[in-house]
């Protein structure tokens, strides 16, 4: 897994996106940016090129599955990988996720090491 | 005195009766008669009025009670302005703590690299493969090592000292919220108690709704994960669920 990869982080909490950003730099991703929900983040990934989102689901504005569509829906998205972070745990809304293309699903609260194997999976899914 | 039909009629009022007639007052002596006559309804009447007073009293001291309007006005902006102080706090606490951990690391990692640094001629030294050259790089690798492990633990002391005291907001964000929670209480029994003043009980609806969600049905963490079959209660179950459904 190439660790020089742009992430982009998506959450309204800031203290969130710091543990989130740590511990992706404890597992060697150096080239984090943030977002504080999906109308920002869509244009930032629009703009540059990304490789990997990790976003929340809850957020004003634009939701977390709703940046997940839109990523989908555009051509030049619709190939980056996305793992969804968050505290929303009703199984409708993961099979919601998983219909929408997601790559990974992270409950909260969560641990460094449930991050560290989904992160693998998801990046040895891809080859 | 009594007849068969079980009405009664006192000396009093046969005596009143005879007044009202003497008087004239023939209206008065009618309804004297009906009453006598009907007692239940006299009764019946009766527990109306006082039911009627009851109602108008109580309608009375709902307008009135202060403690209601004092809920609406003060307690629940009040509670409003506490839930906003944890939010504050509960941050100030996440950010302070990771300020000091986000300053551990490096420290950490300097450490690591020294020992890195001093590792293979130690192992030499302990195979009895050091030569004297090698024997004086050791122990100024060494005395480096010793430098800054003294001085990056002081260093360390202090930040964790600062996670430690970063904690103090459970204790007062637990105040504040058992605060709120007494005052959630008391407008929950007021709002049953107006309930049951109008007639509408608890039972009426038994069936218990869930939580009103918003879009995407977003409902943020679920505090009664055992409670609930409508939610996953860990990342077992997200993964189990992920792979049923071929994932």
């Amino acid at each position: 897994m190439d660790k020089n990869i742009k992430v982009l982080v998506v959450d309204d909490f800031s203290t969130m996106r710091r543990i989130v950003k740590n511990l992706l730099r404890d597992l060697g991703f150096t080239n984090i940016s943030e977002a504080d929900d999906g109308s920002t983040a869509l244009p930032m990934l629009q703009g540059g090129d990304f490789e990997f989102v990790v976003t929340d689901w809850n957020m004003p504005g634009m939701q977390g599955i709703d940046l997940l569509k839109a990523i989908r829906a555009d051509a030049s998205l619709s190939h980056i990988p996305v793992l969804m972070v968050t505290a929303e745990a009703k199984k409708e809304q993961i099979i919601m996720a998983a219909q929408a293309g997601v790559n990974g699903y992270i409950v909260k609260p969560f641990t460094a090491a449930t991050l560290k194997t989904k992160l693998e999976k998801i990046f040895e899914r891809l080859g | 005195m009594s007849n068969t039909s079980g009405v009664h009629v006192s000396l009093k009022q046969a005596k009143q009766l005879v007044e009202y007639l003497e008087a004239g007052q023939q209206e008065d002596a009618d309804d004297l008669i009906a009453d006598i006559q009907n007692p239940i309804n006299t009764e019946l009447f009766a527990e109306i009025g006082k039911l009627t007073r009851q109602l108008h009293d109580s309608l009375m001291n709902f307008q009135v009670d202060s403690r209601l309007s004092d809920l609406a006005t003060a307690d629940i902006p009040d509670a409003k302005e506490r839930l906003n102080y944890v939010i504050s706090r509960t941050e100030e606490a996440a950010n302070k703590t990771m300020d000091a951990v986000e300053a551990i690391f490096p420290v950490v990692d300097k450490i690591q690299k020294q020992v890195k640094e001093v590792n293979p001629l130690w192992s030499k030294l302990m195979h009895n493969e050091l030569n004297m050259d090698e024997f004086k790089a050791l122990c100024i690798d060494i005395d480096a090592l010793l430098e800054t492990t003294g001085v990056e633990t002081d260093q360390m002391k202090t930040l964790m000292t600062d996670v430690l005291m970063a904690q103090d907001f459970q204790d007062l964000t637990g105040q504040v919220i058992r605060k709120v929670i007494d005052l959630v209480v008391e407008v929950e029994e007021g709002l049953i108690n107006m309930l049951t003043a109008f007639g509408i009980t608890s039972n009426a609806s038994t069936e218990k709704s869930l939580p009103k969600v918003g879009d995407n049905l977003v409902e943020g963490p679920i505090v009664n994960t055992e409670e609930r079959s409508d939610v996953v209660n860990n990342q077992d179950d997200v993964d189990d669920l992920l792979s049923s459904l071929g994932f």
